[in-house]
């Protein structure tokens, strides 16, 4: 199996974003609040680390404060900008003329395409974890759109769901691309299939997993690339992982 | 002509097109923009633009 890297998840990039001093602009919010972010690839100030992986180059694992504490409205072009929460309510503001809230397991695409404006914020009174995925497009300046859909946790137990991509039940995205999340309450072996010849990012929100060898844990992501199947064994219950399929 | 996109926010920079509105003319390299200019949307530096090979959506005409 050909492994890309390895990231463990103290090695990833980190910013804390305070709702005052330099970034009071652009963060709103609770004076004392704060954004936590935890970078797999390049963003903002951090550079030194791995650019990107296919068509991704941001997957964000961040944490809100409470109270009002988020980004400003500010504009996009062009990337594909996902949001998977994992706990706490999301307050989503965009463009296209939605004002959404997303709680646990849900999910929105935001195509920003030829121009939108977003703003995110917790406006909850506990925190809001969720991972942010950027994507580039395969078009340049399309419409912008954005859908919002729901991980059905009795559903998609124990086994690979797909959540973003080509796939029935899933929200379609003009990439080639897809994010998968798998769920398992118990030691077992899955099995991945990519459309060669994608690469898959592997990231685990909770748990334990081995794949390629790697023993991967908490917010720990590893990549492999040239696979007509990833074998994934899950080491304890309660496992969660999110499974990022993209074209190389 | 080659398109370049900004990693900060995904404006996108087009030789092609240049940024009249900006001061950029058409035409204009990536190479010849000052190394100090930053995105006109999002203040990332020139240095964080990466360039792209992507076609306009259809309809998006390029020129």
């Amino acid at each position: 199996m050909s492994v890309r890297f390895v990231l463990p998840a103290a090695e990833r990039g980190y910013s804390f974003l305070p709702s005052v001093g330099p970034n009071a602009s652009y963060v709103a919010g609770h004076p004392d609040g704060a954004i936590t972010r935890h970078s797999s690839f390049n963003f903002g100030e951090y550079q030194s680390g791995i650019p990107g992986f296919g068509a991704m180059r941001v997957f964000g694992d961040e944490v809100f404060m409470p109270n009002g504490t988020g980004y400003n409205m500010h504009p996009h072009h062009n990337f594909i900008i996902m949001a998977f929460v994992l706990s706490g309510t999301l307050t989503h503001i965009n463009t296209i003329g939605r004002i959404d809230e997303l709680g646990r397991d849900d999910y929105y695409v935001f195509s920003a395409g030829s121009g939108g404006k977003h703003s995110e914020l917790n406006i909850g009174e506990g925190d809001l974890g969720v991972i942010y995925v950027w994507v580039l497009p395969g078009r340049l300046l399309a419409p912008p759109s954005y859908r919002r859909a729901r991980f059905d946790r009795s559903a998609g137990a124990n086994r690979i769901t797909c959540l973003v991509g080509d796939e029935p039940g899933a929200l379609p995205i003009a990439q080639t691309f897809r994010v998968s999340r798998l769920v398992s309450d118990a030691e077992r072996r899955y099995a991945y299939r990519p459309a060669r010849p994608n690469g898959l990012y592997a990231f685990v929100v909770e748990g334990e997993v081995e794949i390629a060898d790697a023993l991967l844990t908490r917010r720990d992501s590893m990549a492999v690339e040239g696979e007509d199947q990833v074998t994934i064994d899950v080491r304890t219950g309660g496992t969660d992982v999110l499974l990022v399929e993209t074209k190389l | 002509m080659k398109k370049y996109l900004c990693l900060g926010c995904g404006f996108s920079y087009d030789e092609a097109r240049g940024l009249p509105e900006h001061g950029i003319a058409p035409g204009t390299r990536w190479a010849d923009i000052p190394d100090d200019w930053v995105c006109p949307d999002c203040g990332t530096p020139k240095s964080r633009f990466e360039m792209v090979e992507i076609p306009y959506f259809e309809g998006e005409a390029a020129t």
